[in-house]
């Protein structure tokens, strides 16, 4: 009882917090005309003038040291590149919006085949080099093709990507080879942050060290010690943020340093002990306590990327008859989720699309738990319960496994919640949810029916479940490619949004191929006197973060 | 002498090429190759990407040709290019290995002190409560898991006493910490083994005569028994090298040290086939290296092993 109440008090803490952090949020939006630069907009919870100076000692959850910019994308990499690297737009999550940064117009032509850039004159990466018109095309060119010569894949989100032609000094114009209505989002990727053309003539281990990278962000690289400590210095002639942003010239602290804390344990005690200002991968038990000791929990939304969810693999033949997916999909009590494994930091999720992302539509009222349809669904795709209680079908018993990395804090306890929900609708799940040898093997085989994950989206969702080769579904649906296709050629606005929209009833409510559970976020924890945003891909904006004095 | 010599060193090689052997077709029993394991774990990738890549690292080739190119690179020290960073396996492993070196050396160290100590106490103290306290430390070191102590010592001297940083910064505390935590798990074998081999040389009558001579007890432990019952502790020592290993890979991640540690985690989480079996096949060779030299020492202590020509095993008559 005692560690209950210890708990609810602890809850209650957290929960002021958030009624502040949204009151500041309020005062914000009413106040500054041209809105903040938070794309994740997790308000600060210092009030006040910005402080000057300082450093900044941020916690990661483990090194990486990989900075090549498109090849993979984690979280680890992009939230030193966000600060090294800009792009040609950004995403604002208040309006929901692409807003002007290194390209101070940008535009499609109507059946969105061809995209016309302005480049900002007089930006420079930190090599001194001109980030010209000449510069944004060698990018675009790696970034669509790759680079054969330093082993560098093309970007995912570029695959329709053509050629690009330089207009004038600070113009350029790119044609894709058919219809792309997301590219324009994908250009505000920190993975398709831009580097200097200098940068792009190393060789892959040249371009993966971020000693070597030269960027026209607002700081750059001063020092590192592998594996334990990077250290990034601000760019005192940095005057060229996002147009949202709230700081317009160079940052206000004059160093950043990213230490590496890979033992979950000590990450609230390396803020409480105010070891570190701020710190990634806040387990849900230690929010509390955070909190309470008067320092924040901040949890950065993943608007860029879907919901956490399980994606379906059919290889098996279990899952083939999609009644059995729906009923899967309506057997998950994902408050129960919530209130057990999750915290207030996280939301259920209300599509595979984050609440926040453009497009979203809302599929909470398909997604209620309802174990009695979920039974009589099963029933109807001739699933009967055998003897131990686990349905049967022409001799084979409904027992899915699960697969999944252990790069969340959260996704193994909550598959065992979901579990124990699916015995009583009588299937089995064998749990091996982060677990990452069994992943190495799992991941490319389709009869281990659900993949627990989240991906970036930037817009339509056909880069991730539309490929054979997807990891997701690791299947080409032909109905959903010819919707994902019709997608990206839409014409207008409105037309692409309902087309988006319908995908997401396809993915989540037809054919059932993602269950989804949680928008993702990333829970930072940050030192009472630390003030920093997050953008719509949950990396920490450090160009406008300062530290309170004393 | 020599011919002992050649044995236990061509025994040590053939041990390492079959590590090397087993580890080649373990990788081939993937469901796939390791160029396309690493491109899966981040999104969906076309087959001409994973083909190009395929072509630069080599893994279009077939199979006898890879196991021999590979074999011939090991000879010349190269063991391949680590797909996550490009960099040469060998670079990425050389750049951290002085740092876990300087841990595990200093742990080994640390733990045969203690281990000694433990001997010393247990053997030559009068009190009998003492002599009982004494003996229930090794199997207590050994239950303590490496991680649990780490954590709770952070936990007390960092984040509650503020006496030492969570990081690694050049201070006293923050080498001597995890150098104790380690050494204290990696003493107990040690302790453990003398302690038996002890006894049982107690046990023999030369030590009666010894004592009828009128020879102190500390003479007897330092002089006779001591030595004579090295021999099994020094064979445990080789073998806890493994132990040390593991065990600096689990303090560096609790330690947040640079070193193995963290490049072990990196490879398997990124799926990074050649620096993981780069890293195994370094441990193979650590471990191989060490007890061949336990292996040359041992004749030095016991001059027996050379008569018996390393047929049967005189290592354990004397336990």
């Amino acid at each position: 009882m005692a560690t209950n109440d210890k708990k609810a008090r602890a809850r209650r803490g957290v929960r002021r917090t958030g009624a502040a952090a949204l009151l500041t949020a309020a005062a914000l939006l009413l106040t500054a005309c041209g809105g903040n630069a938070g794309g994740g907009a997790q308000p600060a919870a210092n009030s006040g003038e910005p402080v000057q100076g300082g450093t900044l000692v941020f916690a990661e959850v483990t090194p990486i040291n990989n900075f090549q910019t498109q090849s993979a994308r984690f979280y680890e990499k992009a939230n030193v590149l966000n600060s090294v690297l800009d792009r040609l737009t950004y995403f604002d999550a208040v309006s929901g919006k692409l807003v002007p940064w290194i390209a101070t117009k940008f535009s499609g032509n109507e059946d969105n085949t061809e995209f016309t850039f302005d480049i900002r004159p007089d930006v420079t990466f930190s090599d001194g080099t001109p980030l010209d018109a000449e510069a944004v095309k060698a990018n675009l060119d790696v970034l669509g093709k790759g680079l054969e010569k330093a082993q560098i894949q093309p970007n995912v989100d570029f695959s329709a990507y053509e050629s690009t032609e330089v207009v004038d000094e600070d113009t350029v114009k790119v044609q894709l080879k058919s219809a792309d209505a997301n590219f324009l989002r994908a250009t505000s990727s920190v993975a398709a942050g831009l580097v200097s053309p200098k940068t792009l003539e190393l060789d892959n281990a040249g371009q993966s060290d971020i000693a070597k990278i030269s960027g026209s962000g607002p700081f750059v690289f001063e020092s590192e010690k592998p594996d334990e400590e990077l250290v990034l210095a601000k760019r005192a002639d940095y005057a060229w943020a996002p147009e949202t942003a709230e700081n317009q010239g160079a940052a206000y602290l004059d160093k950043v340093v990213v230490k590496y804390l890979p033992e979950v344990a000590h990450r609230a005690g390396a803020v409480q002990s105010g070891q570190v200002d701020l710190v990634r991968g806040l387990q849900p038990a230690d929010e509390a306590a955070v909190a309470a000791g008067g320092n924040q929990v901040l949890p950065a939304p993943g608007i860029d990327l879907t919901a956490n969810v399980a994606a379906v693999r059919i290889g098996s033949g279990k899952l083939a008859d999609q009644k059995v997916r729906q009923a899967l999909q309506a057997g998950i009590d994902r408050q129960a989720l919530k209130d057990t494994v999750l915290s207030d930091s996280y939301e259920i999720a209300g599509s595979v699309l984050n609440h926040k992302a453009p497009g979203f539509v809302d599929l909470s009222a398909d997604l209620a738990y309802d174990p009695e349809k979920a039974k009589s669904l099963l029933d109807e795709a001739g699933w009967v319960a055998g003897a131990d209680g686990v349905r049967e079908k022409d001799g084979k018993k409904l027992e899915v496994t699960v697969t999944s990395s252990n790069n969340s804090v959260v996704i193994k306890p909550a598959f065992e919640l979901i579990e124990q929900q699916w015995r009583e609708i009588g299937v089995k799940l064998i749990n091996r949810a982060a677990d990452n040898t069994f992943l190495a093997t799992a991941l490319q085989d389709p009869e281990v029916e659900f993949f627990g994950t989240r991906q970036f989206a930037y817009g339509g969702l056909g880069p991730v479940f539309g490929p054979e080769t997807n990891t997701q579904t690791l299947n080409a649906d032909e109905e959903l490619n010819e919707l994902f296709a019709a997608e990206r050629a839409a014409a207008d606005e409105a037309k692409h949004e309902e087309l988006v929209a319908e995908e997401q009833r396809a993915l989540v409510v037809e054919k059932a191929l993602a269950l989804v559970l949680w928008d993702e976020v990333q829970v930072y924890g940050a030192h009472s006197g630390t003030n920093i945003e997050f953008t719509s891909g949950t990396a920490p904006i450090f160009q406008g973060a300062w530290k309170a004095e004393g | 002498m020599g011919r002992y010599v050649a044995q236990r060193i061509g025994q040590a090689l053939l041990v390492i090429w079959l590590a090397y052997t087993v580890i080649f077709l373990a990788v081939q029993l993937l469901p796939s190759d390791p160029v396309t394991i690493f491109l899966s774990t981040d999104s969906a990738v076309d087959q001409a990407t994973i083909d190009n890549m395929k072509r630069q690292y080599g893994y279009d080739q077939p199979l006898l040709v890879q196991y021999f190119a590979q074999l011939g690179g090991l000879l010349t020290g190269d063991v391949g290019y680590s797909l996550a960073s490009g960099e040469p396996v060998a670079l990425r492993i050389g750049g951290v290995i002085g740092s876990t070196m300087a841990l595990a050396l200093s742990a080994f160290a640390t733990a045969v002190v203690l281990a000694l100590a433990v001997v010393v106490a247990a053997t030559l103290t009068r009190s009998a409560v003492l002599r009982k306290v004494v003996l229930n430390l090794p199997p207590l070191f050994a239950a303590v898991p490496v991680i649990w102590l780490g954590l709770v010592l952070l936990e007390l001297l960092s984040i509650r006493w503020g006496v030492m940083s969570l990081f690694p910064d050049g201070s006293f505390l923050s080498l001597a910490v995890p150098v104790f935590v380690l050494g204290v798990h990696v003493s107990a074998p040690i302790a453990q083994v003398l302690l038996k081999s002890i006894d049982t040389v107690y046990s023999q009558p030369f030590i009666d005569v010894l004592r009828a001579k009128g020879a102190s007890a500390s003479w007897i432990f330092f002089r006779h028994a001591l030595k004579n019952a090295g021999g099994p502790a020094m064979t445990i020592t080789g073998i806890t090298v493994g132990t040390l290993l593991a065990g600096s890979v689990i303090t560096e991640t609790v330690f947040a040290r640079s070193g193995l540690g963290a490049v072990v985690l990196q490879a398997v989480t990124t799926q990074d086939v050649p620096l993981v079996q780069g890293l195994v096949l370094l441990t193979a060779s650590v471990f191989v290296a060490v007890n061949l030299v336990v292996d040359l020492l041992y004749p030095l202590l016991d001059p027996r092993i050379l008569k018996s020509n390393g047929q049967g095993s005189p290592r354990v008559l004397a336990v």
